[in-house]
């Protein structure tokens, strides 16, 4: 439990807000985790909005990068290296990066703490969610009714969904584990309280929304659009950023390897 | 004695390997860094030990921000410790 102290003053505001969501704002308790999900995601949106615009940069880039990766087909560390490279020399933010994911982490933890503590002096107030058919009481079980199953249904789908939205650049190996991972998850996540369910799944629907929207924001390179009711539109949507090959772009050689050849032959001499 | 003495590092090893197995192929595994946190912090720890690689890598986390370029890092070739 001392490892998990520096948690409290995480916890003491994620219960501050919830009580002031529940008692002045009005909402049940189920809805005040959802509003207090929802606000955590607002405050990390500063921090996605630098993402957008990395990832246009690397729309740009995308047809020389393409090229690197042809180049190093075989060598996949040499070749992450030189993209990593690239990245550098064209101020490339590549969108995921470590932090932004890790500041979740502690809130998850704290709110787990938070949701624990409900359910042992449960406060007063409406505890179901949706009406009492529905979710009875978000601090039991996830497998103490049959929501709590529905609930976990829906936490699986949007679990895979948003990790499909956000990882465009993935070997088939990791692919698989990410099908498989959620399955482990659940056999968890039977024992957790439902709100927490809540909280998990209120957060992966945001994720799949802010990953369609994002999608959306990105400026579509110039192609020249078929203008033919056969497209598809779902093409559109299945084609992944970092992937597209949106225009053959000649990068031009540059005309200095040759001469240096040239000086090197006539310093030999 | 060696090993012995190497024990905490181990430590830090099976937990950040831990998170590699679920949470980091949860979310996406990839970083903008080569080799990645979890690499770096794996390396970090073999060669440093617990303290100073946990530092390394605390460091590492740090940098991986949406502010950073991202780029090649190796935990070898860091500059915090001589």
């Amino acid at each position: 439990m001392i490892l998990l102290s520096p948690l409290t003053p995480i916890e003491d505001v994620l219960r501050n807000v919830l009580d002031w969501l529940h008692g002045t704002v009005g909402l049940p308790w189920a809805w005040s985790i959802v509003a207090l999900t929802v606000i955590v995601r607002l405050l990390l949106v500063p921090l996605t909005v630098r993402q957008i615009h990395s990832m246009q940069n690397l729309q740009r880039h995308a047809p020389q990068m393409k090229e690197i990766q042809k180049k190093y087909k075989t060598d996949k560390k040499k070749q992450q290296e030189e993209l990593m490279k690239f990245y550098r020399e064209n101020q490339i933010n590549p969108a995921a990066s470590c932090l932004p994911l890790l500041a979740q982490f502690p809130v998850f933890i704290a709110l787990y703490f938070v949701l624990r503590e409900f359910s042992k002096h449960p406060p007063g107030g409406d505890l179901s969610w949706l009406g009492h058919h529905f979710v009875p009481d978000i601090t039991a079980h996830a497998n103490a009714h049959w929501s709590g199953y529905l609930l976990l249904v829906i936490y699986v789908a949007s679990q895979l969904v948003s990790t499909m939205l956000m990882s465009s650049t993935m070997d088939k190996s990791q692919r698989i584990m990410l099908m498989v991972l959620p399955v482990v998850f659940v056999t968890f996540l039977l024992n957790f309280p439902v709100g927490l369910v809540i909280y998990w799944v209120t957060t992966n629907l945001w994720t799949v929304g802010q990953g369609l929207i994002t999608r959306r924001l990105m400026p579509k390179p110039a192609v020249p659009e078929k203008r033919s009711s056969r497209t598809p539109p779902k093409e559109d949507e299945a084609e992944l950023v970092a992937e597209e090959p949106s225009k053959p772009a000649p990068a031009p050689k540059p005309p200095s390897q040759p001469r240096r050849v040239k000086r090197k032959k006539k310093a030999r001499r | 004695m060696r090993h012995a003495l190497r024990a905490p590092a181990y430590a830090g090893m099976v937990l950040v390997q831990a998170y590699r197995w679920t949470f980091g192929v949860l979310w996406g595994g990839s970083c903008k860094y080569h080799p990645s946190c979890s690499r770096y912090a794996l390396d970090a720890l073999r060669q440093y030990g617990l303290l100073r690689g946990s530092v390394l890598a605390g460091w590492r986390l740090l940098r991986c921000n949406p502010w950073s370029h991202g780029g090649v890092d190796y935990a070898q070739d860091q500059r915090l410790f001589r």
